[in-house]
């Protein structure tokens, strides 16, 4: 393993977090109950204390790669400075031994369909086959784009490619992203026979809802524009209000934007409130 | 020591607000009853549950594309309260996830509450599953989980994106009842026109305070409260305060980097008034004393 290369102090950073992160998941398996409540509300405590200082605490100004710190604020704000992202990539690390055990999930479900014959067995070998195909091509590809003999010339674009570059290019552009796309494209027909029942003319506040979305639709549609503004325009000041696109104006203005902010307000103290329940553990259990 | 006008009242607003919360959990105690209105979202789940209960199919819940964050924890804990309700009834359930954290601490909550009620022997090790990460792919695996499953109830509850009418338009097209009930407000009208009970911004926070009435949860909500009057007085004060001080004459105008100077006479701009100061940091100057560089360091302080 040649450590010299760009990217082996990484990989030893890897093996190395990978280590500890399987330790410390050993440990606190093993650690009686009593450990690991107040093991798991002081490391809470202490990675949302750091995100707590570095929005208080004041920013230090124009900061150099190698600025020595003035005085203690200044202490204080380069070491916050520094320990966020420490502190986010201590919850990447965290984030990826738990992908493990999604994949765990996903595996273990599927094969257990797959090999029991349960019913639908024929779409769990689908799922298995393409994870492993994607898999093996995916970093079969990343190996040989960047650290292959070739590298150099395979990023430079298709014409030099290998059959397993156009192999994962088929997978990914040709197939995955395709369908990624057909099923975005599904949404339109959801929103027609969603906006057919929103429609429909139910109550009083259906009817407002249809009579502010009509007016909306209608205030986009140019020639419809130019027709009804003719006809109400160049009377008075007072009539040019009733111009199409100054009533949708004065919807989206007075009724639209201050109601997603009020409801923008409410989540945002929603979220300030559970995170703080949260970072101080006065969150705790299930709903009982 | 200079440092960025980081808009100080902004902090300080957030500071307050906190306080307000802080305050009224602590006050709350053990004092339970403290009221808090219908909110008929949350009074569906149960009649949800009961329907999927006498239909003898499965109840599914989707706790949005969101990473591991105080919504999903929110989402999770509703999760919670209809998992304890459909374990007493025997109904099956389906929790279906996109992140693999959110998946691992959800399979924990709902073991723990089959746990708790002492049915550990009708949780189902498959009953949570990590589907997919990728958005459409999970919402493609979710769509085909609900057509073949013919789920009856299903809750779509936390941060959900362009996905969500593909959930809801299906769990429709099989006469599901649908709670649902997004952070994002770009989707609420998704959920409003194809489900049958919508949680709306801050309802969605309000539920465990109010499927549990816990005073510590309560108490929060009454923060919440208190905190959003505080808000309607800021804005009152600042609206009249824009108002009043746009209508005056001033000779004097201030540059964003906070340097005043002697101008013509004119009516207050917009970004020559207090209000727009407040939540305006202002450009700051160059260092007035350099720092020192760490030896070997090429170049020169700023």
């Amino acid at each position: 393993m040649n450590f010299g290369h760009p990217n082996g102090p990484a990989l030893l950073w890897g093996i190395g977090t990978a280590v500890v992160g399987l330790l410390l998941t050993y440990g606190l398996s093993n650690a009686p109950p009593s450990w690991r409540r107040p093991a798991v509300t002081i490391c809470t405590f202490l990675a949302g204390a750091v995100y707590v200082a570095y929005f208080l605490w004041p920013k230090a100004q124009d900061r150099g790669p190698h600025d020595i710190p003035r005085g203690f604020s200044e202490s204080v704000a380069f070491w916050l400075q520094d320990a966020v992202p420490v502190a986010g990539n201590i919850a990447n690390t965290l984030s990826i031994f738990l992908l493990g055990l999604g994949i765990y999930s996903l595996m273990r479900i599927h094969l257990k369909r797959l090999f029991g014959m349960h019913k639908d067995w024929f779409f769990s070998g689908v799922v298995i086959v393409s994870m492993l195909t994607m898999v093996v091509a995916g970093y079969w590809n990343y190996y040989l784009v960047k650290y292959g003999p070739n590298a150099a010339v395979l990023s430079a674009g298709p014409a030099q490619w290998t059959p397993l570059n156009r192999f994962y290019d088929i997978l990914f552009d040709g197939l995955y992203q395709t369908m990624d796309a057909a099923m975005f494209s599904i949404i339109a027909f959801y929103i027609l026979s969603a906006a057919y029942r929103a429609f429909r003319v139910r109550s009083v506040e259906a009817t407002i809802l249809l009579a502010a979305a009509l007016l909306m639709m209608l205030s986009l549609m140019g020639p419809f524009v130019q027709l009804w503004n003719s006809g109400v325009g160049g009377h008075s000041a007072f009539v040019d209000n009733f111009k199409i696109d100054e009533i949708a104006m004065w919807i989206r203005k007075s009724f639209q934007e201050p109601g997603i902010r009020a409801l923008q307000f409410g989540v945002g103290l929603g979220a300030l409130a559970m995170g703080l329940r949260l970072w101080l553990s006065l969150e705790r259990g299930g709903v009982n | 020591m200079q440092y960025y006008d980081t808009g100080w009242l902004a902090v300080a607003f957030t500071v307050l607000l906190v306080f307000f919360i802080l305050f009224n959990i602590f006050r709350a105690g053990k004092s339970t009853g403290l009221y808090i209105r219908r909110i008929p979202g949350l009074t569906a789940i149960d009649e949800a549950i009961g329907r999927a209960t006498e239909m003898g199919r499965p109840v599914l819940m989707v706790p949005g594309l969101g990473d591991l964050n105080a919504i999903s924890i929110q989402a999770l804990k509703i999760f919670a309260y209809v998992t304890r309700t459909a374990a007493r009834f025997s109904t099956p359930i389906r929790l279906c996830t996109s992140v693999a954290p959110v998946y691992t601490v959800a399979q924990e909550i709902v073991r723990d509450v089959y746990q708790s009620e002492g049915l550990i022997d009708r949780y189902d090790q498959d009953s949570v599953q990590f589907l997919s990460d990728r958005q459409f792919a999970f919402a493609a695996a979710v769509g085909g989980l609900i057509l073949r499953e013919q789920t009856a109830a299903t809750f779509f509850l936390g941060e959900f994106y362009a996905e969500s009418l593909i959930f809801a338009e299906t769990a429709n097209a099989i006469g599901a009842i649908q709670v649902a009930g997004s952070t994002e407000n770009t989707q609420t009208p998704f959920f409003i026109a194809a489900c049958d009970y919508v949680l709306i911004a801050d309802e969605f926070y309000a539920a465990s305070a109010y499927l549990t009435r816990q005073p510590v949860l309560v108490g929060s909500l009454i923060g919440q409260d208190w905190s959003k009057l505080s808000i309607m007085v800021a804005i009152m004060i600042g609206f009249l305060s824009v108002a009043v001080q746009r209508n005056m004459t001033t000779t004097v105008h201030t540059d964003d980097s906070g340097v005043t100077h002697q101008v013509a006479a004119h009516k207050t701009l917009e970004n020559e008034t207090i209000a727009y100061h407040m939540f305006n940091p202002r450009t700051p100057p160059p260092l007035a004393t350099p720092r020192q560089q760490e030896q070997g360091a090429a170049g020169g302080g700023k």
